[in-house]
């Protein structure tokens, strides 16, 4: 079309301008020798350009997840709002789920054409209902595990006929969800949060013995497929020694079972076997028996055996192990996932062996590449390479370019959940901590937080470390803020961490970033004190003073100029000095009776003498410090006396 | 219909012409408020501009662009709109701080509010979650919410008469 219209174009030109003639008989000779071709139609899905916008924005860190609001007071500021406020919303659409199910008659109504029967209240199915194998049908497809074993059991009393074929896929299901309702797919937030929590206890046998998979089993023809159901359904809820047993007799009985079958079987190989070299050989045993089947293996064959192998101990049988699976694989043109390399990593670098450097090789074997998950393993990919970076190769380039492969195309996609994803930046944080210099830290600090992530306080912690050490003073106000926005403030370890820095440190006036630190660390102390002094009686986890902590105070106080503050704190320490545990330094005292010769107030100077008397330390420094600096009365003058010469 | 009738002033036609079923158009009164008194009455924006500013200086509280090819929403726009606007108000007891605005874009309803800072914040995640689901629901297309928060009433008070 466009063609055309230039070449019309052209044409006009060509008549109404000669000084253009050149180039347009140029134009004009390449334009004959051209035909036009109209290519063929691309088949596109209907969100094709959905997708092709969707690729030209990233995931924006300076807002929030787009899941929340973006207003100011809906945008959380901890892990625990961010887990809260989503779970909330989701609870609200429960809510609504449960009103529209239980005032089914009011949402009857159909606006939609053709109807949507996800706006529509789901089929409820009674004693009286009318089932036929068509409703039994459509269940399955849906999926609607409880729904479909009603109408089965409903078939049966009614005495309908059900053909085997439909007995099959109902085995099926029963088997793949264990007959019982999963959490529906429409709550992502819920799997998104829950995921972390539901993969650690998922280890022990949960198989429903003697239940409606098994009857239907019975009432089945024994055919392959009917044993493959059974068999993979046992081997996922862990019952392994009756999936074993299934498995010999459909070898006794010549049933061909098939690949994913046989994967199944490898998956649970260490329930089977005890030692590491009979699981070795037990997996061997099952390749070679596919093998003389002619069964291709898949993917999940290959992750299967690396599975078995990362569960033996030895460490040179599992390596070795690895390594023949891989390249046999290879071989046969496998290409492992994302969850094979998340077990080799397993195998390779383990805590007390010795290093490894495979997740390098790894890294240069997949950079750049776009993946699609295979396997549920490969959800555990980037948090695992990115904890051995951390805790086996201390390698902050490697990580690095780690995180760049997690952001390359939808890779993000296999972070795997909340849980995952915290686990991943937490190490990632750490390691970089540790190891980069502190400004560019604070560059991927800036990037991150708080909308991708909030370090855990374990992670500010390190953060702390890392300023100390680097002298860095000038970020504490900011540490500070961003700890209390994350509710970090009632861990006691933080709050003594940074009052130590503050009181340890101090700022450097002639440098010009640490010009107004003093007031600012007094601001913070003063913060803190009143944090702990105002709190809330009924409060179960109380933060508590000590003497440490409220000699730090006072002298960050009184270094902030905030000398009648810095007296008021003395005065408590005073006041509940039998139930406050530890005493103020001595050097902390003398700072304090310096700012009480600048307020002209003896008396809290004197107190301060009587208090440093009354729990033992040497007063003599302090007398010295009040005669010479104040011009004192009797009476005081005798008091200072007393207590010096009582000791 | 009606024309029709009226052009031929049949008695019948006369006797079935008694009752005005069709609301009165109130153009001088709707839309406007009176001074009081005191001059304590707050409005906000939109109730201090009268309808005639609709395009000028406001814009609508209800758009529907939903009539375009694929759009496939039911035609009753107004009986709608005073659904999820009484809906809104229920659900979000004492908490509205200005008119609901509704937008309907293609397949979808957009409902913008404003709301007062009287609940925590979980409560409102609960509430639009509970309204958004509930309504598409109702409606029988996506529904999203677009909320912003006032910490008090006066924020949006525009000006007192």
């Amino acid at each position: 079309m466009s063609l055309i219209r230039v070449s019309t174009t052209l044409n006009s030109l060509r008549q109404s301008s000669l000084r253009l003639s050149t180039v347009i008989s140029r134009w004009k000779s390449t334009e004959a020798a051209e035909s036009i071709e109209i290519p063929n139609r691309i088949h596109r899905s209907p969100t094709a350009i959905l997708e092709a916008l969707a690729s030209t924005v990233g995931r924006d860190p300076t807002a929030p997840h787009y899941k929340y609001h973006d207003d100011p007071y809906m945008v959380p500021n901890s892990n625990m709002t961010k887990r809260t406020y989503a779970m909330a919303q989701e609870s609200g659409r429960k809510a609504a789920k449960w009103i529209k199910e239980n005032n089914r008659e009011l949402f009857m109504h159909s606006e939609a054409e053709p109807p949507i029967a996800a706006f529509a209240p789901e089929m409820v199915f009674t004693e009286e209902s009318e089932v036929s194998e068509q409703t039994l049908k459509d269940l399955i497809q849906q999926c609607e595990i409880t729904d479909a074993v009603f109408v089965y059991n409903l078939m049966k009393t009614k005495g309908i006929e059900i053909d085997d074929a439909l007995k099959q896929s109902l085995l099926e299901l029963v088997c793949f969800y264990n007959n019982s309702e999963p959490i529906s797919e429409e709550f992502i937030e819920e799997r998104w949060f829950k995921q972390g929590a539901a993969n650690r206890d998922r280890l022990s046998k949960s198989w429903k013995d003697g239940d409606l998979a098994e009857q239907l089993f019975n009432e089945l023809p024994k055919t392959a497929q009917s044993y493959s159901a059974l068999i993979r359904g046992m081997c996922k809820y862990y019952q392994v020694e009756r999936a074993y047993a299934l498995f010999h007799e459909s070898i006794e009985k010549q049933i061909e079972l098939d690949t994913k079958t046989f994967n199944s079987l490898l998956l649970v190989s260490s329930f089977i076997k005890e030692s590491g070299e009979m699981r070795w050989e037990f997996c061997v045993d099952l390749l070679r028996q596919m093998k003389e089947r002619q069964l291709r293996p898949d993917i999940g064959t290959l992750n299967a055996a690396l599975k078995t192998i990362s569960t033996i101990g030895h460490h040179k049988l599992c390596r070795t192990g690895a390594i023949k699976v891989l390249s046999e694989f290879k071989a046969i043109g496998i290409e492992p996932s994302l969850g094979s390399y998340c077990y080799v990593l397993n195998i390779f670098c383990r805590e007390k062996g010795p290093t490894s450097h495979v997740l390098v090789d790894i890294l240069n074997e997949i950079q750049g590449k776009e993946f699609q998950i295979q396997d549920i393993r490969d959800t555990s990919f980037f948090v695992t390479a990115m904890e051995i970076c951390r805790n086996h190769l201390h390698d902050k380039n490697l990580a690095k370019k780690l995180n760049e492969l997690l952001h390359t195309g939808k890779n993000y996609d296999l972070i795997g959940d909340s849980y995952k994803e915290s686990v991943y930046y937490r190490h990632y944080f750490g390691l970089l901590c540790r190891t980069e210099e502190l400004e560019t830290f604070m560059e991927t600090y800036n990037h991150l937080v708080p909308n991708i992530y909030i370090p855990e306080p374990g992670i500010m912690e390190e953060i702390l470390k890392a300023v100390e050490v680097n002298g860095a003073l000038e970020l504490i106000p900011r540490l500070w803020t961003d700890m209390t926005v994350f509710e970090h403030v009632n861990r006691e370890s933080l709050v003594l961490q940074v009052l130590k820095i503050m009181q340890e440190n101090k700022p450097m006036l002639n440098l010009e970033k640490h010009q107004g630190l003093n007031e600012q660390f007094a601001k913070i102390a003063d913060n803190i004190y009143h944090k702990i002094a105002d709190q809330d009686p009924i409060k179960v986890q109380k933060l508590s003073f000590s003497g440490q902590m409220l000699g730090d105070i006072i002298s960050l106080l009184v270094r902030g100029a905030e000398n009648q503050k810095a007296i008021d704190v003395f005065k408590f320490a005073e006041d509940h000095q039998h139930s406050i545990p530890g005493t103020p330094n001595e050097s902390v005292l003398l700072e304090l009776v310096d700012a009480c010769i600048e307020e002209k107030s003896p008396s809290v100077a004197i107190s301060c003498l009587q208090y440093s008397v009354e729990n033992n330390m040497n007063g003599l420094q302090l007398a010295d410090k009040i005669k010479k600096g104040f011009t004192l009365n009797e009476n005081h003058l005798a008091k200072v006396n007393h207590l010096v010469n009582e000791k | 219909m009606l024309r029709k009738l009226l052009s031929t002033p049949t008695l019948t036609t006369i006797n079935q012409r008694c009752i005005a079923t069709t609301a009165v158009n109130l153009k001088v009164q709707s839309g406007r408020y009176r001074i009081t008194p005191k001059k304590d009455k707050p409005l906000t924006y939109e109730m201090a501009n009268p309808p005639h500013f609709i395009a000028h200086r406001k814009s609508w509280n209800s758009w529907n662009t939903s009539t375009i090819d694929g759009g496939l929403r039911p035609s009753e726009t107004a009986i709608e709109d005073i659904f999820i606007r009484r809906f809104m108000i229920g659900t979000w007891h004492s908490l509205l701080g200005a008119e609901v605005i509704i937008k309907r874009q293609h397949n979808m309803v957009r409902v913008a509010l404003i709301i007062r800072q009287a609940i925590s914040p979980r409560k409102v995640y609960f509430l639009i979650g509970y309204c958004e689901e509930l309504l598409s629901y109702w409606l029988q297309c996506p529904v999203k919410l677009e909320i912003q928060t006032i910490g008090d009433r006066k924020d949006v008070v525009f000006k007192y008469i």
